[in-house]
């Protein structure tokens, strides 16, 4: 079932590049959230409903903030990885270089937080990181927002 | 031979004042320091026949051995005479007479079509070095200071030898430049004073020595130091003043004449450092008034590539190895303030360790935020029915058109559960009425809603019919990956991702149906 909320979250209103546009994500998110809710209504266990929304709200940042980004795509990957996938058909990964210097234990720290952020360059994981901080901090006010509002009516 | 001896007595009472580094300047016997007597005891009154006489004085003193050259970069300071003459020319002043505008304008046209004549083929660097730096020497720039009429030839000089360097062999170019350069400034060296040129010769030889004292790669060290003479040059006498101005800013000239040169070498070394990067043009101290003649000059050698291009600035190293550190360094800065303004409460926080430890704490929190709003969603969840459209309203008064059309779907879909038979207009009716009984929208909003949903119901209404019902499903974004497909399209390059662009990317048609029959 939350399988099917990612995959609605994936499809999209021909996804922007950007993700300037919080409409777009507002729209995926509450989309996602209501998939969500109706699959199964509420699958028996808040915890359960809480990772799926979750995931969804992750898949909802991560489809808007588009292909471009690194990070976006490694979390989709992630994302849709989950679900019991194992080596379903034996892919030619090309194993992506991993970059020594994991002296400083703060850039390996940041590596480990963004998303796809163990293969990339420390000019590229700064620049990745700016950008997820932005879709990060949107995702958060969009479900404050939706929280907020939820709980009022 | 006569003009030797003749010669080198006016050098010598010359060039009293001359920096002992100069070595160039024990070579007095050779026919350089001559070709400057030469220039002196005659007074220029332009005839050809002086200037085929310093032609053949040039060639004989370009073939004659030397044995005291300066180490250092003969083609820098090829190029540094010439910029300077191109900017001395440049620069406009004037101090003399129109006699002397004839005089170089008849001198000027020969040694420009001497120099492809003279084959020095043979010549070794040493002999140009010593070539260059004598003549160099020669108390020649005041006189060109003057001469509006050289202004040409020495914009010539310049180009030639920017391109030169650029595009002909080395030792060719070189050859050629120091033709022009030595011939140019046996010309000029025809209506020089002494006292003028000897000021002017002082810093010209300054100039000289320190390009050939230093190594190439230390060359923007030379700006530095060019700003010396002009300081210097501020202790001149007052007559001599402009000359040695306009001589200065010439001396400023040529330290960036070279650059071009090692920008070429150095960018490619870049490019081979750095995995060609984007194009980055750090910025140069910006000398205004030779920048119009310089960036013709610059322009040519470029290469037009993907390269990283940087400036040395001022005082800092042109090792290939630092500027690329320098560039990345520049990047990292760059990343770094960017996220500054993005994590709040970091614009007084100095550092990297700092700013790094002040982000990941914020990745963190706000990590930590969106779990917890899930949480508080999942227990909030049941209790509401999520109406899109309020929340959407609350968030914002825009609502995009294409919004409606697939916001109403979905929820059609996930109630009815793909039930077909229901006609769509009905079915897109009903969520809506629901919606609009829950929202407390003002008025204005309202309308706007309506409008764009009649809009969609229109639009819905021509395409369903039962037969094009599938197709219309197919369309769906829920069922179809379309539009998401077609834009979720990653670049070729990023060839490691081909396993996940046929999972996401399936055309719409055959995943469809069974998409449809999955969901029922």
């Amino acid at each position: 079932m939350y399988r099917r909320s990612f995959k609605d979250t994936r499809s999209s209103l021909g996804s922007p590049n950007p993700n300037f546009s919080k409409p777009m994500v507002a729209l995926r998110f509450l989309r996602a959230l209501s998939l969500v809710r109706r699959s199964g209504l509420g699958a028996c266990s808040p915890s359960y409903r809480a990772r799926g929304i979750r995931r969804a709200a992750y898949a909802c940042m991560a489809a808007s903030a588009g292909p471009r980004r690194a990070w976006s795509r490694a979390l989709l990957r992630k994302i849709r990885r989950r679900p019991g996938r194992g080596l379903r058909r034996p892919r030619a990964v090309i194993w992506r270089h991993r970059p020594v210097g994991g002296g400083d234990r703060l850039e390996v720290a940041l590596r480990r937080l963004v998303p796809g952020g163990g293969c990339m360059e420390y000019c590229r994981l700064l620049e990745e990181a700016a950008d997820y901080v932005k879709c990060l901090a949107m995702q958060v006010r969009l479900m404050q927002t939706i929280v907020d509002s939820a709980s009022h009516v | 031979m006569e003009k030797e001896r003749f010669f080198g007595g006016g050098w010598k009472s010359a060039h009293a004042g001359l920096l002992p580094e100069v070595r160039a300047f024990a070579l007095d016997e050779h026919l350089p320091h001559s070709f400057v007597g030469f220039g002196w005891e005659q007074p220029v009154h332009g005839q050809e026949a002086h200037a085929q006489q310093l032609e053949s004085a040039l060639s004989s003193l370009v073939s004659s051995p030397s044995s005291n050259a300066p180490d250092g970069n003969d083609s820098v300071v090829i190029r540094e005479l010439i910029g300077r003459l191109g900017s001395i020319c440049n620069s406009g002043n004037v101090s003399p007479s129109s006699r002397c505008h004839s005089a170089h304008a008849s001198y000027y046209s020969t040694p420009l079509s001497s120099p492809p004549k003279l084959n020095l083929a043979g010549a070794d660097h040493q002999r140009q070095r010593m070539l260059v730096n004598q003549v160099a020497a020669a108390p020649l720039t005041a006189p060109f200071l003057a001469d509006q009429g050289f202004a040409e030839r020495a914009a010539r000089f310049s180009c030639f030898g920017a391109a030169e360097a650029g595009q002909l062999s080395r030792v060719s170019s070189r050859q050629s430049l120091a033709k022009e350069v030595a011939a140019s400034y046996a010309m000029m060296a025809g209506s020089s004073s002494s006292p003028e040129a000897s000021s002017a010769s002082e810093k010209l030889t300054a100039v000289v020595a320190e390009h050939n004292a230093r190594k190439r790669k230390a060359a923007p060290k030379g700006k530095g130091k060019a700003a010396a003479p002009s300081s210097s040059s501020a202790m001149d006498p007052p007559e001599a003043s402009p000359k040695i101005e306009s001589f200065i800013d010439a001396s400023k000239l040529c330290e960036l004449i070279p650059l071009p040169q090692e920008e070429n070498s150095d960018s490619k070394r870049c490019k081979s450092a750095e995995a060609g990067g984007a194009d980055k043009d750090a910025p140069v101290k910006p000398k205004t008034e030779q920048n119009s003649s310089d960036d013709g000059n610059a322009k040519p050698p470029e290469p037009p590539k993907d390269y990283i291009h940087v400036r040395a600035r001022r005082g800092q190293a042109t090792d290939s190895h630092s500027l690329a550190e320098r560039v990345r360094r520049e990047k990292i800065s760059e990343r770094m303030k960017l996220l500054q303004d993005l994590v709040p409460g970091c614009n007084k926080v100095t550092g990297k360790a700092v700013m790094l430890d002040e982000i990941i704490n914020y990745v963190q929190s706000l990590q930590r935020q969106v779990e917890f709003l899930s949480m508080k969603l999942a227990t909030l969840d049941p209790q509401l029915e999520f109406d899109t459209e309020t929340l959407l309203s609350k968030e914002m008064h825009q609502v995009h058109v294409p919004l409606p059309q697939q916001v109403l779907f979905p929820l059609d879909m996930a109630t009815s559960a793909f039930s077909l038979a229901q006609p769509p207009l009905k079915l897109a009716e009903n969520p809506l009425d629901s919606m609009f009984s829950s929202l407390q929208l003002p008025p204005i909003d309202h309308v706007m809603m309506m409008h764009h949903f009649r809009h969609k119901f229109k639009s819905v209404e021509n395409n369903l019919t039962d037969p094009k019902l599938a197709e219309l499903v197919c369309s769906l974004p829920i069922s179809g990956k379309t539009t998401f497909g077609m834009s979720f399209r990653p670049g070729s390059r990023r060839a490691r991702r081909h396993h996940s662009p046929p999972e996401l990317f399936e055309p719409s048609e055959p995943e469809a149906p069974k998409k449809i029959e999955s969901c029922v």
